[in-house]
């Protein structure tokens, strides 16, 4: 009736007309949307990319053309010194500025990042591979698990606020928030590896068991997992309890909540009512902060001595494995584009105003 | 306007409701004694922060904290003392028996589910079996307020403009039949033309269904089309109550003929419109003694600082002031032009265009 109201939470590329509100969820504002994103994330690897080529390109010394002179100086010639260089950095050390370039950029294209230098001979990508696993899964568990625990405890924080037990909720969430993740791993392996050694001081597995699906070798990963799974957890946990806290404490004011009391709504839905809207805002923040660990923690790591990607990016800078850390940096890279991908679709299922094309 | 025999009464009697302040405890409504005749539509004005809304609210027994009902009762015919009531057998008195469409209806639904799956969560928690039903009257609701209640069940709030929001927080408190319904300001985001008719609407399906209806406004000249009685809330007291016609045709309370007054087209000539001097009381600016009123008024007397006047009814009217017990006829007082204005129905619309 009064176009000019409605037209507030739509964006201007929203093109679904004002008199049809049902169609403005459209497959394809969605698909557009997406699209978007892709060509964005594809934009910000290209200047990761490029920016690591600069670097072992433009490094003192010229990493590529030293090794490549270095062949040839033990006897190679010059054709197949290139080769093996090219092998190796992923581009070859001769020929033009933008040859090199668009040879390196082609080699990615393909997935070849190009070999290690401190390992010798092995690719890129299979360091890479084997490193994610260690990151991968125990930042998503803890991840996961700090989630539903911040969350579940936020909601009896905001609920309980005015009592003891909000208090003690609170407080926690604040002290854990506050400490540096260093601290409470280090703490952890000092309470549960050296005082009372219950746990594993390091490694992600115990070297006497055969790897495979076997009871003694998986036992042995989830015994090793759990002192850098509870650090990643409560190292966040902090966080989730005291946004959804917050948030919770926000919804319990609105209107709506009100409203849904006067009408003498069943408890448990407007419960369900409270729990939705404040849990929102926050499955964007989880699908980006995996996203962002995807880099892994570069100190719980090395506490735990896990050879996960943070440590595999500590590991190629210190020995100037340009290779290896160009290719490090375009994972975590991919990883973070990724997750902004999928916070968007996750916010577009479950937020209606977005899912119209609005303010996201 | 006959009263329906199925309408229940509401009898609000010593009812008290206090604000936590950091100076204490603080009535927001005072010993309010107010009787809803069955099938009646009684209209609530008064400036901000005379007490409307934690009135209507207490008809659902729902002040929200600081506050609390400190005394008194709400017997609802059918019902019982709604003061009483607490846990599931409030929650379904609520939606069921006392509609309420809330002061801000603009944001009372849930931006998350459209307004159906809302409507469904709404027949569900009061048990209703035909669910099929309760969508075909929730449509037939919105169709009559103007909408295409189809597309406006399958959208979100965000998708709806603030006057849509408000037309469905009617029907929201329409469609599962309560008896008594409670509208706070509930035209107040709608356009003037689109107000005039849905106050008809609320008319007619009181008339039809045989409710008994309270409306909170403080637009004067959209009560008076609307509305059987008048109650003219200042201070948290309801210092004036009777017929809206013989209390618009002729106010004795003083502040009631301040309000009036303050009307342009009421007071019939808008050179002799005049804004009621001073402000409206907060709870901390009350004075605990004596008239509340009498900082803005223009009869006080000595008493009026010691003795708050109590609500005398003569003829049908209630009036609480020293002055209107003094003054045998007080209907002499009348300002000119008042009885005129307040019998022309001109719709609103016309009304409004005035101030513009
Ligand atoms: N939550 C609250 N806390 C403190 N004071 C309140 C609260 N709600 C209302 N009041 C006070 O109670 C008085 C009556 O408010 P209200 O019932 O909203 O008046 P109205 O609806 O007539 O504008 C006002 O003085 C207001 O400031
Ligand atoms: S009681 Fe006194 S001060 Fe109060 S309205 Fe009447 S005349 Fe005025
Ligand atoms: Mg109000």
């Amino acid at each position: 009736m009064t176009p000019t109201l409605r037209g507030r939470a739509r964006s201007k590329t929203s093109k679904t007309s004002p008199t049809s509100p049902t169609s403005s969820a459209s497959p394809k504002a969605v698909a557009r949307r997406v699209a978007g994103h892709v060509a964005r994330g594809l934009a910000m690897i290209w200047v990761v990319a490029t920016i690591s080529f600069v670097i072992i390109r433009e490094i003192p010394g010229d990493p590529v053309k030293g090794q490549y002179e270095s062949l040839i100086q033990k006897g190679m010639s010059p054709e197949q010194a290139e080769r093996a260089t090219a092998v190796l950095y992923g581009f070859l050390p001769t020929g033009s500025l933008w040859e090199q370039y668009t040879g390196y950029i082609n080699s990615l294209l393909h997935l070849d990042l190009g070999r290690s230098l401190s390992t010798p001979g092995v690719e890129v990508t299979t360091l890479i591979g084997s490193a994610a696993r260690w990151t991968v899964l125990p930042v998503l568990a803890g991840t996961l698990l700090s989630f539903l625990l911040g969350v579940i405890m936020g909601v009896y924080a905001a609920i309980k606020r005015s009592g003891r037990l909000g208090d003690v909720l609170a407080l926690s969430g604040s002290l854990l928030h506050g400490v540096p993740v260093y601290v409470i791993g280090l703490l952890l392996t000092a309470i549960f590896a050296t005082l009372w050694p219950i746990m594993p001081s390091g490694g992600p597995v115990d070297v006497e068991h055969v790897p495979g699906l076997n009871p003694g070798y998986l036992g042995s990963l989830a015994h090793h997992a759990v002192l850098p799974v509870v650090t990643y957890t409560l190292a966040s946990y902090g966080g989730w309890i005291l946004a959804m806290k917050s948030n919770v404490v926000a919804v319990l004011g609105d209107d709506f909540i009100l409203a849904a009391e006067l009408r003498g709504l069943k408890r448990g839905i407007v419960f369900r009512y409270i729990a939705r809207n404040a849990i929102l805002p926050l499955f964007t923040v989880l699908a980006l902060s995996i996203g962002m660990l995807f880099g892994g923690s570069i100190f719980i790591e090395q506490i735990f001595n896990y050879p996960g990607l943070g440590l595999l990016l500590v590991g190629s800078i210190s020995s100037r494995d340009y290779a290896l850390m160009g290719g490090t940096f375009l994972v975590i890279t991919i990883g973070i584009v990724v997750a902004n991908i999928v916070a968007d679709l996750l916010y577009t299922a479950i937020d209606p105003r977005v899912r119209s094309g609005g303010a996201a | 306007m006959t009263a329906n025999p199925t309408a229940p009464a509401v009898r609000v009697r010593g009812l008290t409701v206090v604000y936590k302040t950091p100076v204490g405890e603080l009535p927001a409504v005072s010993n309010v004694d107010l009787t809803l005749a069955p099938g009646t539509i009684t209209g609530v004005v008064g400036e901000s922060g005379s007490g409307k809304s934690t009135l209507a609210l207490c008809l659902l027994n729902a002040v929200q904290s600081p506050g609390r009902i400190a005394a008194g009762s709400v017997e609802i015919d059918g019902l019982g003392d709604v003061v009483e009531l607490g846990g599931e057998e409030l929650r379904r008195a609520r939606g069921r028996h006392v509609g309420y469409v809330f002061q801000a209806a603009q944001n009372s639904l849930n931006p998350l589910k459209t307004i159906g799956k809302q409507l469904l969560d709404l027949g569900r928690s009061h048990g209703v079996e035909d669910l099929r039903a309760l969508v075909r009257d929730a449509k037939d609701l919105l169709a009559r307020m103007g909408m295409d209640g189809a597309r406006v069940l399958d959208s979100y709030q965000h998708e709806l403009s603030g006057g849509m929001r408000q037309r469905v927080g009617i029907m929201l408190a329409l469609v599962l039949n309560a008896k008594v319904v409670v509208l706070d300001e509930p035209t107040t985001a709608l356009d003037m033309i689109t107000q005039a008719t849905i106050l008809r609407i609320v008319r007619e399906v009181h008339d039809e269904r045989g409710l008994t209806t309270l409306v909170i406004t403080h637009d004067v000249g959209a009560v008076a089309e609307v509305a059987d009685n008048l109650a003219v809330m200042y201070g948290g007291r309801v210092v004036e109550h009777g017929p809206v016609m013989e209390v618009l045709g002729s106010p004795r309370h003083p502040y009631t003929r301040g309000l009036i007054r303050a009307i342009p087209r009421l007071s019939g000539d808008i050179s002799l419109a005049r804004a009621l001097p001073g402000r409206p009381p907060t709870l901390g600016t009350l004075p605990a003694a004596g008239c509340v009123f009498r900082e803005r008024c223009d009869r006080r007397m000595d008493v009026c600082d010691t003795v708050e006047p109590v609500p005398l009814t003569r003829d049908g009217r209630t009036v609480a002031c020293h002055a209107v017990d003094a003054a045998a006829d007080v209907d002499a007082n009348a300002a000119p032009g008042v009885a005129a204005g307040a019998a022309d129905r001109t719709p609103t619309t016309a009304r409004r265009k005035e101030y513009a």
